[in-house]
């Protein structure tokens, strides 16, 4: 091709070329904007998301939204804000980590007690664990789900792990239900004691649901969200 | 049946988009054949949206990965090789296969960080690492342009500091996401430390400039930046004061960066002929090809970004900034969905890097700032510096794809009806 020529096609294509670079950055914008959306729509569904439990504070009774590892201290940067006396601005680390629990550290020397024994170094908390920093008591708690060994005595992270060497216990050898003893004071004071009572049999019957072809009362399940299948979308 | 058919005909943004930046490339190489009928670029028209449309899509199609990021740095990526093929053909085949090899370490570095659980036995190994691998050029170093800063083997030269930058990013995210600052910034200081002495001042202002978004970005603490700030420019006004023939060369480009045209030349030739060549493009540039913008010194490396003006012109100039401010902002909200610290402070880290060095190099480009030698990411000429890019790409997918696994896990913890232990 002659240079005159290729220059008028050149100058010509450039307004394409922009055209489509303009469209490349529209569709870009676009998609990021759906993406946002749907992220939003999806964290409004889930709103735990991120999230491993809660810290309840026992003293103010308030709760905190645990996350997945943070700090816990009395510092406005603090994930979990203790502002009590003693406790301070850094005072300890924490992580989930699965199959463990939620892992705990003092910063540089803080005090931190998990029922009851001071730690030294790291140590797991589990659902329920009381943690004293300073002055200020809170409970662990975390959601059901997570893979973490069920709620146990405290043994602190010295030495040894936590749980390792302790045996699984045979569930089929045990009742169904266990029949506690009711407190000596309760008896004393005259209540009778549930285990003894006879069954009481149901004074009505149980309502059972409708099912299809039943009668006309019949109503079948709709959902309160519209939806249309893609053929009928327009 | 219609389900299936209606799935196909479906355009999705992505899709479109794909295709776009596809019939970009076809048009843009096949304007180059009609040029000169080198069957070479014909090929290429075919190959280079192939090549697009495995880097956006099929990729994602392999593992977890964010198809928006990967789609804006392909487009990047193919637009380099497009403008380094019309200025030389030989480097635009040689950035083909640096982009290739680039793809590759981008896919280890999103294994790397989706399932490496922890950095915690490697973080010493890399910073001393980064510090011995960052010396070594004063040791066997060969000197280009004027900093020593590359090393030279087998026939090849490559730059120490870009593989570096992923160390730095790693490490600095990792002892920062555990509440350590002292060790982290004294690890980025030693690493700026070296770099000023190579007299790559460039990579030196990259790096400082990240560990103090970082240092930022974890402890919330303006007294820090402030320290950092104020510590660099106390350091830079003594070293001028004792040692001034290290800064010579800095301060020639402060000169130069406030008048250029007193030694239009000399010093201020390079940075002179950047801008005629820009206001040459005007607003829709002189066409593909038809530019003349190889007279700049250094047009396929610190001067691309005025090559791209001048034939493409000064909007589409505009469409490949937003196009890297797309990427940053894609950076921040990986990071703002991140589960954990060290990956909500890494994904901070990469897009604080890429936008800084955009920002050094464009900014000297148009002589809004002193020009420094560091290159454009994913189009300037050079294997490590576009290797090392898509890796920092590849980092932001590990934390993306992260981010999907725990949105997955939320979910199956949601589908268990919630409650408590």
């Amino acid at each position: 091709m002659s240079s005159e020529a290729y220059e008028l096609l050149a100058m010509l294509m450039r307004y394409i070329f922009v055209v489509l670079g303009a469209v490349i950055l529209l569709w870009v914008i676009f998609q990021l904007r759906r993406d946002s959306r749907a992220h939003k729509k999806e964290m409004k569904q889930l709103p735990d998301a991120g999230l491993v439990g809660e810290v309840v504070d026992l003293d103010t009774g308030k709760s905190h939204p645990l996350p997945r590892e943070g700090l816990m201290g009395s510092g406005s940067a603090c994930d979990i804000r203790l502002k009590r006396r003693g406790v301070r601005r850094k005072h300890a680390l924490f992580s989930f980590v699965d199959g463990k629990g939620l892992r705990i550290k003092p910063h540089l020397g803080s005090k931190v007690e998990m029922e009851g024994v001071q730690l030294r170094s790291s140590a797991y908390a589990l659902h329920g664990t009381q943690v004293t920093l300073a002055n200020a008591h809170i409970r662990i708690r975390l959601f059901a789900g997570l893979n973490v060994p069920n709620p146990a005595a405290f043994q602190p992270d010295v030495n040894r792990p936590v749980f390792e060497e302790e045996e699984s216990m045979d569930y089929s050898a045990m009742p169904p239900f266990v029949q506690m003893p009711m407190a000596e004071e309760w008896q004393e004071e005259g209540y009778a004691d549930p285990w003894q009572q006879p069954v009481q049999p149901l004074q009505q019957p149980l309502p059972v649901m409708p099912e299809e072809g039943d009668g006309e009362d019949y109503v079948p399940y709709q959902s309160p969200v519209v939806r249309h299948r893609r053929s009928e979308r327009r | 049946m219609t389900d299936k058919k209606n799935k196909r005909r479906r355009i999705t943004p992505g899709r479109a988009m794909v295709s776009t930046v596809m019939l970009f490339f076809f048009l843009a190489f096949f304007l180059l054949f009609l040029k000169d009928f080198n069957w070479q670029s014909l090929m290429l028209a075919l190959a280079v949206p192939v090549i697009v449309l495995f880097g956006s899509v099929g990729i994602s199609k392999l593992f977890p990965a964010d198809t928006l990021l990967l789609s804006l740095t392909n487009f990047l990526c193919a637009l380099g090789v497009l403008v380094l093929y019309r200025l030389s053909p030989e480097r635009g085949l040689t950035q083909a296969v640096n982009y290739g090899i680039g793809v590759a370490a981008m896919i280890g570095c999103t294994l790397l960080i989706r399932y490496m659980p922890s950095f915690r036995f490697v973080n010493w190994a890399f910073m001393l690492g980064s510090v011995a691998l960052l010396a070594l050029p004063l040791v066997i170093g060969t000197e280009k342009n004027g900093a020593n800063s590359w090393i030279s083997f087998g026939g090849r030269s490559f730059q120490p500091s870009e593989i570096v930058k992923l160390a730095l990013l790693i490490s600095l995210a990792h002892m920062l996401s555990k509440r350590k600052v002292i060790v982290p910034m004294g690890f980025a200081a030693v690493c700026v430390l070296i770099l000023a002495v190579q007299n790559d001042f460039g990579t030196a202002l990259l790096y400082f400039g990240t560990a103090l978004v970082l240092g930022y970005a974890a402890t919330g603490s303006v007294l820090l930046v402030g320290a950092g700030a104020g510590g660099a420019a106390a350091a830079v006004v003594l070293g001028n004061m004792i040692i001034p023939q290290k800064f010579a060369r800095a301060m020639s480009r402060v000169n130069v960066w406030l008048n250029p045209w007193q030694d239009v030349q000399g010093a201020g030739y390079q940075i002179v002929q950047g801008l005629i060549a820009m206001a040459n493009g005007g607003l829709w540039g002189v066409g593909l090809g038809a530019g003349n913008a190889t007279v700049i010194p250094e047009h396929y490396n610190d001067f691309i970004f005025a090559v791209i003006v001048n034939e493409f012109g000064m909007i589409f100039g505009l469409i490949v900034v937003a196009m890297y401010a797309l990427i940053m902002i894609r950076g921040i909200m990986i990071a703002r969905n991140a589960r954990g610290v060290f990956h909500a402070l890494l994904a901070t880290g990469c897009a604080a890097m890429l936008a800084l060095q955009v920002f050094v190099i464009i900014g000297g480009n148009i002589k809004l700032i002193p020009l420094t030698g560091i290159t454009l990411p994913f189009i300037s000429y050079g294997g490590t510096s576009l290797v090392s890019s898509l890796c920092i790409i590849g980092l932001m997918q590990g934390v993306a794809a992260r981010n999907a696994a725990g949105v997955n896990e939320d979910r199956e913890l949601a589908m268990q009806g919630g409650g408590w232990r």
